[in-house]
């Protein structure tokens, strides 16, 4: 039973979870193409994903193969969205 | 600092994440898989979504995903009242985002766009609709966590059913976080 | 047994054996003819013995869950039958209007049969698995409600535990999709639409929480795992079930005039059925590696784990092999359509069923948990001669599957139907020797009965 003092580690993440959003969605806006944009746009969501598996799922502090699911998950769909766009180019 | 070796909340529930997340990784792979054999078809059908409700939808569900852990930050430092509070504002992000998707399909159905129109609007109905189900069905779990919050049933030792509910939103979310890029912006 | 009214299942277990060798019989038959064409032509026609074959596959099905379910609840429960009368009545109504049909089937012409039942009143006949007269479904409906009706007044007086939750859920879901053999439409499209909600969402959808909640009662008697375990387990999995299974309907769908966009679903949903069985088949290892106690009953265990592992064969692994619809696309309809099907409905279903009779039926002949040594050797024995059996069956059947499918749709020289048939003979003859031991296999199960019943109980020494 404690009370929290100062700016909590979730709090910075949510900013940070908001900024890349809004930086994909300027991409969208913007109408930018092609496979380095679309890359960094996939790569920009997988870490939004992993941020969130780590901090609001808190599986930062699980050790083992379950602290590691989510990361493995955002891999997989991850590589086989990069390899079909990359074969689409 | 690892100190536990399963995830919060009941293991069950994380069986049913994993379960689901699996669904929609397959959906999202074929829908890449299909964009390559139809790349202009896809191109041309993705200017026609509303890339600016598609932010404040994902806007949305992040910031409702940040109250849901606030929610158990709350009861981990025993603040039933506050936990409640929380869960509530999360609901209420909820319920914005069902209702701006609506507003979407709405808008696509008076034009005549449908399920059937092309490849690309069968995946993103299909995608989004699936989607917005998950969100109504965390919205239900949501909603339980908060009746059981207001009856005094979770404790700052034992809330597990909170993390429960608060797992499930988290993967709706993270969901989203990816089918945005992908459906809306990704060209 | 704890209730005397679980006793009511027994009569139920004999005639689903019964109705089981029937089927069986046909099924030697119809494996004949399909290389002796006029076998036993014209007083039973293939048309015919194919109507009998699955429609006694499924009524003795039927009357296997009601028994298992007789016996199943009233334990989970702790109470007795709410009416043991009423469950012996349903049982002689269910007997005599099964028993009448197939005779209807075996001595007259379909088309009289459908006169003689004034099917004209309320046509429901002459869809597959769905031959039974109108009047013969009302019975079915009948015997349904007063089951439920039946198990559900036992379950709301006693104790409610997941397994009887999950059985209950199962079998209402069954009577509730047996009401879409009662939609006929017009239009061809959507007679087959509505079809699939009896067929697929009765053994890819509400079977799968039956073998579920049945599969779990077995394992918690005889491995004394603690219940909350198995019934956590007995939830993911039935969740899995429907999640992949509802929208899974969609595989099919292809091909029948529906829109486009159930090629996507069905492939993607139905692509994922495999999981569930998957899971069952590391639930029961995994339960029984966890087991408390060596049961005596070592043939029912044995049955529980078969059922795992040749459900998510049968049914996991050969149906994913066809779910895809580019690969439906040529298979359609073909051997492969047969071997699958051969093998889910043994794997899944004959054998729960078989698993909760190995498991009940010593304690309703007055055991006190188990058979005997020597029966139990020559049940076990019938377990892996029926299995073995089918597994030949199937891999015959899709050999001459493959073969079917690549010279008759996948070649860019094409043959007709009749000419492939002509040259996969060699398989179908294969198969019905496969399928003459599976018979045998039969054969033996039905004696193990009669076997070793003066002998006493096995004992945990004796067990493995």
């Amino acid at each position: 039973m404690y009370k929290f003092i100062g700016v909590r580690p979730c709090t910075f993440v949510y900013i940070l979870l908001m900024v890349l959003t809004v930086f994909t969605w300027y991409v969208g806006v913007s109408g930018l193409s092609g496979l380095s944009f679309a890359f960094l746009v996939l790569g920009l969501s997988l870490l939004k994903g992993h941020l969130i598996g780590d901090y609001y799922m808190g599986l930062k502090t699980v050790s083992g193969i379950w602290g590691w699911v989510i990361v493995i998950w955002l891999i997989l769909p991850g590589s086989l969205i990069a390899i079909a766009f990359y074969s689409a180019s | 600092m690892k100190n536990r070796n399963t995830p919060p909340g009941d293991l069950a529930i994380w069986i049913f994440i994993m379960a689901e997340l699996s669904v929609f990784a397959i959906f999202f792979a074929v829908y890449a898989f299909t964009r390559a054999n139809n790349v202009e078809l896809f191109n041309e059908s993705q200017l026609t979504l509303d890339r600016n409700l598609a932010l404040i939808n994902t806007l949305t569900l992040i910031t409702s995903s940040y109250f849901v852990v606030r929610a158990v930050a709350a009861i981990r430092e025993n603040n039933a009242k506050h936990c409640f509070n929380w869960i509530i504002a999360a609901l209420l992000m909820g319920l914005l985002f069902l209702l701006v998707k609506s507003y979407e399909y709405n808008h696509h159905y008076s034009e005549g766009i449908n399920l059937r129109t092309n490849k690309f609007y069968m995946f993103y109905f299909s995608l989004t609709f699936f989607h917005f189900m998950h969100v109504l069905m965390g919205m239900v779990i949501l909603a339980a966590n908060a009746i059981k919050t207001r009856a005094g049933n979770y404790t700052p030792e034992n809330h597990t059913g909170l993390e429960t509910g608060a797992s499930y939103w988290h993967m709706v979310d993270m969901v989203w976080i990816i089918l945005f890029p992908l459906i809306y912006v990704m060209r | 047994m704890t209730y005397q009214s679980q006793s009511v299942a027994k009569p139920y277990f004999i005639v689903a054996i019964a109705l089981f060798v029937g089927q069986i019989l046909f099924g030697t038959i119809l494996g004949l003819q399909y290389v002796i064409g006029d076998f036993l032509f014209p007083e039973i026609p293939f048309n015919v013995a194919r109507m009998v074959h699955t429609n006694l596959l499924i009524v003795w099905l039927l009357f296997g869950f009601m028994g298992a379910a007789y016996y199943l609840i009233p334990e989970e429960s702790e109470t007795e039958l709410f009416s043991p009368f009423l469950a012996i009545l349903m049982f002689w109504i269910f007997a005599v209007a099964g028993v009448l049909t197939i005779l209807g089937y075996l001595l007259v012409p379909y088309a009289t049969l459908a006169e003689l039942t004034m099917d004209d009143l309320f046509p429901t006949m002459g869809r597959e698995f769905l031959e039974q007269p109108t009047i013969t479904k009302i019975g079915i409906v009948i015997v349904a409600l007063s089951f439920l009706f039946n198990i559900g007044m036992t379950m709301l007086k006693g104790r409610k535990t997941a397994v009887s939750l999950v059985l209950m859920i199962g079998l209402t879901g069954l009577a509730v999709f047996f009401l879409f053999a009662f939609y006929v439409p017009e239009n061809l499209v959507k007679d087959k639409f509505y079809w699939w909600f009896v067929v697929h969402l009765w053994v890819e959808g509400v079977w799968e929480l039956i073998m579920g909640a049945i599969l779990a009662f077995v394992l918690i008697k005889t491995t004394g795992v603690d219940r909350e375990v198995i019934e956590k387990w007995l939830y993911v999995i039935i969740a899995m079930s429907l999640i992949t299974g509802l929208i899974g309907t969609g595989h099919h769908f292809y091909w029948i005039g529906t829109p486009e966009y159930w090629q996507w679903w069905g492939s993607i949903f139905s692509a994922m059925e495999p999981i569930p069985f998957f899971m069952m088949t590391i639930f029961a290892f995994n339960m029984v590696n966890r087991r408390r106690r060596n049961h005596p009953n070592q043939a029912a265990v044995l049955w529980a784990l078969g059922t795992a592992v040749m459900a998510f064969l049968g049914a996991g692994v050969w149906g994913f092999l066809h779910t895809l619809a580019p690969v439906n696309y040529f298979t359609h309809g073909t051997q492969i359509t047969a071997a699958h099907g051969h093998m889910a409905f043994y794997g899944a279903y004959v054998m729960i069923v078989l698993t909760m009779i190995s498991y009940s039926m010593p304690m309703l002949n007055g055991r006190k948990e188990a058979n005997s040594n020597k029966s139990q050797i020559v049940e076990m024995w019938s377990f892996w001669i029926m299995t073995v059996s089918m597994v030949f069956i199937t891999l015959f059947l899709t050999g001459a599957g493959i073969l079917q499918t690549y010279m008759q749709r996948y070649t860019d020289t094409p043959i007709s139907f009749m000419e492939v048939q002509d040259k996969v003979a060699i398989f179908y003859w294969l198969r019905e020797g496969a399928g003459i031991f599976f018979l045998i296999g039969l054969i033996v199960y039905v004696a193990s009965f009669f076997i070793g019943g003066d002998e006493p109980e096995a004992t945990v020494k004796d067990a493995a």
